[in-house]
């Protein structure tokens, strides 16, 4: 089995002054290709800092992080923006979908940005991975015209959109409906079975969790996992 | 181009936000516009009133200057003086009209014998400077034909030309004659074969003009002339000019232009006037389109995480705002130098019942190209500070807002 991450020793600790809060209190994690991990956790037990840290959003205290065999926690500003672009792919609570562009060019921005423009194969990517998500009659759709599941459709399109190696997703199912969430959610599970690809899921929402591959708890900085068999059917 | 795309997106995605702003700009412009043409039309009215009836250089014999003479090899301090055994004159004058006719800048010539002299008629004595030159050549420098309002102006052997505040000082008329005494002690009896009226009280009042051939007894001066004035084809290059032919003639030679200091000054300080306005226009053009930005990139903050957190280059980021200020600085400087250059022709063409403009504007000299380019660079500098902070905002902290 490829192994996609490798967390050893995670420690993060945010300083106000002299006050000291350590969130993270050496975590331990690793993923392997293929997996639909859910992170678990209470309101402040760290699941956000410590996704925002594999995600390369932010730097750890201590600790390494390995990524596709890359060791990424000493990289520079430039080389993690780099990173992130080719190997992570996000999808966050809010869509964060580029309002004055449509939802074709919303997925293919990650690619297109560096890239200096959207080339026809990115372009046929796009519309392949916007069919995918069921949006095939909204691909020239401006986003601010697409409704709120389908906006977090798109945004699952476009984590997909550089083959990213890790996919982190911050409470995708957070602001949508029943239905939406478990279309969304859906989704998710088609892409890591089709693709093979990888997924970091935090959420709060125990019925999410259980459509996973594998559980973390996070607590009180502290990792606690277990692993639980894919349910089919999603009650939100 | 992508970053040229975004940056076209986000600018036109308030469309009444960026008229706005791409007003405001283009009515600064306007302004810049305006004020140029206006001092550049101000400038050349002022300086063809000046330079339109007299020379723009003036060439005289050397100035002749007493100094001592230094040196090991005299015995005793010695001193050159000036001569006064003989006049101040241009005796080659012929070869330096020649020279001057070769020159394709100059345009008149008037070689010239003047001085001074009094009009004397029964009591009543004026004073006046007399102008001695080549009858056919009356109008190289002034317009004085045209301006004859009495008589027909041939000057002949005794002939003689007033202006009408002399003839009226005088009371002198066509065909009268009149006793003309000069500096030199000469006296001789002239006949007035015309009065002119230029409107320049200095020729009116002061000159009067007779032939060369007249000249020469009345200043004994059998050969050479007193001056030689030159008109050039563009007034501006009169100093360059005026040196190159004091080098080349080895005679004084003087500019219009430090003939008239005064106006130099004048036209010097009126050029800072409009530069300080021109400077304003683009200061305030600059704050406009620095807010508009600052505001801009801090209501797409999270947009902008967005693209970071996807790893974005910042370079991209940057561009993209500074694209924006490139866009609206150049869309509002081509848009401004247009509706300039329309008011500017709309002004030009408001005119007194003498056929004149009401302001002398230059609509060809609006400073477009200077317009456009510091306006266009002004946005962009404008620009690189919300650019900057843009392409610097933290992802997560974006993304959580």
């Amino acid at each position: 089995m490829t192994r996609v991450l490798e967390a050893l020793g995670i420690e993060k600790t945010f300083r106000n002054g002299d006050e000291e809060t350590p969130v993270l209190k050496g975590i331990d994690l690793t993923l392997d290709k293929g997996e639909l991990v859910a992170l678990l956790g209470a309101s402040g037990s760290g699941k956000s800092t410590l996704l925002s840290i594999i995600g390369l959003l932010l730097a750890p205290t201590a600790g390494s992080l390995t990524i596709s065999g890359e060791r990424v926690d000493g990289l520079s500003e430039k080389m993690r923006a780099q990173f992130r672009n080719r190997r992570l792919g996000f999808v966050f609570q809010f869509h964060h979908l580029l309002p004055d562009f449509t939802a074709m060019e919303n997925v293919a921005f990650p690619a297109a940005a560096p890239a200096g423009g959207i080339s026809p194969a990115m372009r046929e990517r796009a519309r392949d991975l916007l069919t995918r998500v069921g949006l095939k009659d909204r691909i020239d759709f401006p986003a601010t015209r697409l409704s709120g599941g389908q906006k977090q459709r798109v945004a699952i399109a476009r984590a997909l959109m550089n083959r990213p190696d890790l996919i982190i997703a911050d409470e995708p199912t957070g602001n949508l409906d029943r239905d939406s969430a478990n279309l969304v959610l859906d989704l998710m599970r088609e892409v890591n079975r089709d693709d093979g690809a990888t997924f970091l899921i935090c959420t709060h929402d125990e019925g999410v969790a259980e459509r996973c591959s594998r559980q973390l708890t996070l607590d009180d900085g502290r990792l606690a996992s277990n692993v639980s068999e894919p349910v089919d059917g999603f009650t939100g | 181009m992508f970053v040229l795309l975004v940056a076209r997106r986000y600018l036109f995605s308030s469309p009444s936000q960026t008229l706005l702003l791409i007003t405001g700009v283009a009515l600064g412009v306007t302004v810049f516009v305006f004020i140029t043409a206006l001092i550049a039309g101000l400038a050349t009215l002022l300086t063809e009133q000046v330079t339109g009836d007299s020379a723009h250089i003036s060439l005289e014999p050397p100035t002749r200057v007493a100094r001592v003479l230094a040196g090991p090899d005299l015995p005793v301090e010695s001193v050159a003086l000036v001569s006064t055994f003989q006049r101040e004159q241009i005796r080659n004058w012929p070869m330096v009209v020649e020279l001057l006719r070769s020159d394709p800048a100059v345009t008149a010539i008037s070689a010239r014998i003047s001085g001074s002299a009094f009009l004397v008629k029964a009591e009543a004595v004026r004073p006046v400077s007399i102008i001695g030159l080549e009858p056919q050549g009356i109008d190289a420098i002034s317009e004085i034909s045209p301006n004859i309002i009495e008589g027909d102006g041939d000057l002949g052997a005794d002939g003689l030309l007033i202006g009408v505040r002399t003839a009226e000082q005088l009371g002198l008329g066509a065909g009268q004659s009149v006793l003309l005494r000069t500096e030199r002690g000469v006296d001789r009896q002239l006949t007035v074969k015309g009065v002119f009226r230029t409107g320049v009280q200095s020729l009116d009042e002061r000159i009067a003009f007779v032939s060369l051939q007249t000249a020469r007894p009345l200043f004994v001066l059998p050969e050479g002339v007193t001056n030689i004035e030159v008109k050039l084809n563009d007034p501006e290059a009169a100093r360059a000019k005026a040196r190159f032919l004091g080098e080349a003639t080895g005679l004084r030679a003087t500019p219009w232009q430090e003939k008239n200091l005064g106006l130099e000054d004048a036209l010097q300080a009126q050029g800072r006037t409009g530069t300080m306005i021109q400077v304003f226009s683009l200061i305030s053009i600059i704050i406009g389109v620095a807010s508009a930005l600052v505001l801009s990139a801090y209501r797409r903050r999270s947009e902008v995480g967005i693209m970071r957190a996807f790893g974005v280059p910042s370079r991209f980021i940057l561009l993209v705002f500074v694209l924006q200020g490139l866009l609206i600085g150049l869309i509002g400087a081509l848009i401004g130098c247009a509706t300039g250059y329309g008011l500017c022709i709309w002004i030009e063409g408001i005119t007194r019942p003498d056929g004149t403009s009401i302001l002398p504007i230059a609509p060809e000299q609006g400073g477009y190209v200077w317009a456009l380019v510091l306006t266009t660079l002004g946005a962009v500098v404008a620009s690189i500070l919300p650019a900057r902070s843009a392409s610097r905002v933290d992802p997560l902290e974006a993304i959580q807002q």
